[in-house]
């Protein structure tokens, strides 16, 4: 700053120099929000799992899926990250499934504040199972747990054979991957096991299950996988 | 962009601490722990840092941020230590992995998600305190009048 007006400047002398210890834990906030999130959920019997993979991946298309398969008797309810539109919303209310959007509009995650919010819009006493649609993205969401009991990573064939040497710390922390639009796969010329191979080779006891929303192959099988947990 | 989110909370932390504080304080360094595992980004946190620090009272302050490896246990084999780190020659950072090195089998984290506040370093100064600018206010150009 060449114009900056003179502002006096304090030298300080070595020994007048302190350190604190803070130790203060800066995702703390949203981990203890998380965790009271859970402990709510816990209390009313209800299993809550989280969607998270790039824009396009697939995630509203497969949690539709889903919503035909679980919603007779579930108590489902869908909460829907997105940053301005209501279009997955409507995918999800013409099922007839309760369904709360949550809108970040310049955020790139969802965050246990936002979910906390949400689960005051919803009536906890008839619900028994909420899928939690994360906003597309694939760095921001795994360092914002919401409080769910497990977390899924939802990948496409359309992304690449390369998707998850790219983005592995996604996959870190994840307890299913669902690798979707596996009917796209000759037509990309990405290998379906090498895929699978990837995900093993960062953490060798995810589940990982092969999907396409097009043809329905895997959605029976995740969700098996999600009442299951 | 959560390190400019990040960022922001580091510097509210800080003034919430020299707040507490009787007298007045010169902050010259603040430390953070960033665990290998974190997905935060150094760099970036330090731009931001600087970029939200400029012209308030911590601006002569400066963000150390110090990496702490990852470390995983695996319950089969009992191994403790570094990660199995992902062999790829197109790979230009060495990705961990939760897979134990030793026998294969999925290990378990148990260090390298830190992302904490570790300490702040600080000078007590005696004259009151200077260019203090309100909360929000990062141009204070008021204060500089002669």
């Amino acid at each position: 700053m060449t114009d900056a007006p003179a502002v006096p400047v304090i030298e300080a002398s070595p020994q007048e120099v302190y350190d604190i210890e803070l130790a203060h834990n800066l995702l703390d906030a949203n981990a203890r929000l998380a965790r009271d999130n859970r402990a709510l959920l816990d209390s009313h019997g209800i299993t809550a799992i989280d969607f998270m993979g790039a824009i396009g991946s697939g995630k509203t298309s497969l949690i539709a899926g889903l919503c035909e398969r679980l919603k007779s008797g579930s108590g489902l309810a869908v909460f829907n990250g997105d940053a301005t539109t209501s279009t997955d919303v409507e995918a999800i209310a013409e099922q007839g499934v309760p369904v709360v959007q949550i809108s970040t509009i310049k955020s790139c995650h969802l965050d246990a504040n936002l979910i906390r919010k949400a689960l005051g819009k919803i009536d906890l006493h008839q619900t028994g199972l909420i899928l939690i649609e994360n906003i597309g993205n694939l760095i921001c969401p795994p360092e914002f747990p919401l409080g769910s009991k497990a977390r899924v990573v939802v990948i496409s064939i359309t992304e690449g054979a390369y998707m998850v040497k790219k983005h592995p710390h996604m996959f870190l922390g994840a307890n299913i991957v669902v690798i979707n639009k596996i009917d796209l796969a000759a037509a990309m010329g990405v290998s379906v096991a090498e895929l699978v191979r990837d995900v093993h080779r960062l953490k060798p006891d995810i589940m990982v299950i092969p999907a396409s929303c097009k043809t329905g192959i895997g959605q029976d099988e995740l969700a098996a996988a999600l009442l299951d947990l | 962009m959560h390190e400019f989110s990040l960022a922001t909370q580091i510097v509210e932390s800080v003034k919430e601490f020299t707040e507490s504080r009787p007298g007045n304080q010169e902050v010259l360094k603040v430390r953070l722990l960033v665990g290998e595992l974190a997905g935060i980004e150094a760099e970036q946190l330090r731009f931001c840092y600087n970029s939200i620090t400029r012209e308030t009272p911590l601006e002569r302050s400066r963000l150390e941020v110090i990496s702490v490896p990852a470390l995983v246990r695996c319950s089969r084999c009992l191994y403790r230590g570094v990660p199995r780190y992902l062999k790829d020659s197109r790979a230009w950072t060495k990705v961990p992995t939760l897979q134990c090195p030793k026998c294969g089998t999925p290990a378990e984290a148990t260090q390298g998600y830190e992302c904490e506040l570790k300490s702040v370093q600080f000078a007590e100064v005696s004259a009151p305190k200077l260019c203090h600018l309100p909360t929000g206010n990062h141009r204070g150009t008021s204060l500089n009048a002669p």
